[in-house]
């Protein structure tokens, strides 16, 4: 009788032990806040012109500018990753008349540049890798795949590089549900591309401003 | 693991290099068309009152050369003398020493090319090249040294203006004093020919007689 009633008090006086095993178990943090893990994201929007490249080539915007970034997210509140990327400017001119060394040349000037840049980036976030929105700063470097067409009329100059570039840019992720594995990116980048040759003397300046999509996993 | 991340990427870089895109597709015809003028900095074009022109377009080119009076030449031809009468130049036959001569030609060239082959594209079904699946994993194509060659070929207007008012007796020629090219599209349909002419002409400011 005695052992039963031992064994009884033995359970009910553990029960609160079992019972709060579970609520820890939940209260821990979420795996992404406790292990690196990765980050895929697709962006898409607008390219922007600036500086000498869009006063002396092509100042017209253009939405043909996307890119992917694979992204491993570190503990600390930083990230490197890769990000591939494709834009094309195009502006077509009325008819004009160059004077160039070959003579004068009446045409219509179509201008096309075709960048391809592949950059390392580095980021630094301003919030914990599970918080619904995580802001966050960017530097990037790599190489960038140019293609400088100018038409005049259907005949083409062009000129295909591979060049220095190089950005900077501040954005937020948003998650769409708490602790999912899918959010949106909003992102304004500054991004400077070195070429010299002809109309382009002092490098392609634009500013990519584009929303996205991530996924990420552990 | 980490190759197969790096192979979609540079597969990745593939498919954007693909998507290349064609930014004249809505060129229109007459904006196509290129008119480049050349001339002599050092000659008064003022002096000369009287011109004459060849009877034929010459045909230049590097498939060989000759004469040509076709619909569209002599329409070509007729369209340059008008041009010139309207400046306020005289039209005079070669036999009565004109001051210029004008020489009209189409020239005409073709290139060959060699591309050489594969193109990039890579099917998967026999294990498709990168590291996945299929028969063979791992192992890509080895492409025979195939080579395909494409024609391309080029015609323009090619105007020049002779001095013989002043011969190079020295070097015993005729100089060149004004030229113009006429390059794009539709330029031997006969239908733009007016304006192809006018154009070259209106750039060419100093061609007058006063």
């Amino acid at each position: 009788m005695n052992i039963i009633k031992t064994l009884l008090l033995g359970i009910i006086l553990s029960a609160p032990a079992f019972a709060q095993q579970n609520p820890q178990l939940y209260n821990l943090p979420s795996p992404y806040d406790r292990y690196s893990h990765y980050v895929a994201t697709v962006r898409g929007g607008a390219g922007i012109p600036i500086g000498p490249f869009s006063s002396s080539y092509i100042d017209k915007p253009t939405l043909r500018n996307y890119s992917f970034s694979v992204d491993w997210v570190l503990q600390k509140p930083i990230s490197i990753g890769v990000e591939v990327g494709k834009t094309f400017y195009s502006q077509r001119l009325p008819r004009a008349i160059y004077q160039t060394t070959d003579g004068d040349i009446s045409a219509v000037q179509t201008r096309t540049i075709d960048l391809m840049p592949i950059q390392g980036v580095i980021s630094y976030y301003f919030a914990k890798p599970n918080a619904m929105i995580r802001p966050y700063i960017q530097a990037s470097v790599g190489a960038d795949l140019l293609n400088y067409s100018l038409y005049y009329g259907s005949l083409a100059d062009q000129l295909q590089s591979v060049k220095l570039t190089y950005g900077g840019a501040a954005g937020a992720k948003f998650l769409f549900k708490r602790d999912g594995s899918v959010g949106a990116d909003i992102r304004i980048k500054y991004n400077q591309t070195s070429l010299n040759y002809d109309y382009v003397d002092k490098g392609v300046g634009q500013i990519n401003a584009t929303v996205g999509l991530f996924y990420r996993w552990w | 693991m980490k190759y197969t991340k790096i192979l979609g990427l540079m597969a990745l870089i593939g498919v954007f290099a693909a998507c290349q895109n064609d930014p004249l597709k809505d060129l229109t015809v007459e904006d196509s068309q290129v008119f480049i003028t050349n001339h002599d900095e050092s000659v008064n074009f003022t002096q000369f009152k009287t011109f004459s022109i060849v009877d034929s377009v010459l045909i230049i080119g590097n498939q060989g050369s000759g004469t040509s009076l076709s619909d569209t030449d002599i329409q070509f031809l007729n369209t340059v003398i008008q041009k010139m009468k309207n400046l306020g130049y005289q039209y005079v036959s070669p036999k009565e020493n004109p001051n210029v001569g004008i020489n009209v030609a189409q020239v005409r060239n073709a290139y060959l090319n060699v591309v050489s082959q594969p193109n990039p594209y890579y099917g998967n079904y026999w294990g498709g090249g990168f590291g996945g699946g299929g028969y063979f994993p791992g192992y890509g194509y080895g492409y025979p040294s195939y080579y395909s060659y494409v024609q391309t070929r080029e015609a323009y207007w090619y105007l020049e203006m002779l001095d013989f008012k002043n011969p190079d007796v020295q070097n015993e020629q005729y100089n060149v004093i004004w030229s113009a090219m006429i390059r794009g599209n539709g330029l031997f349909d006969g239908v733009d020919t007016d304006t192809m002419v006018q154009s070259v002409f209106d750039q060419s400011s100093y061609l007058k007689i006063n």
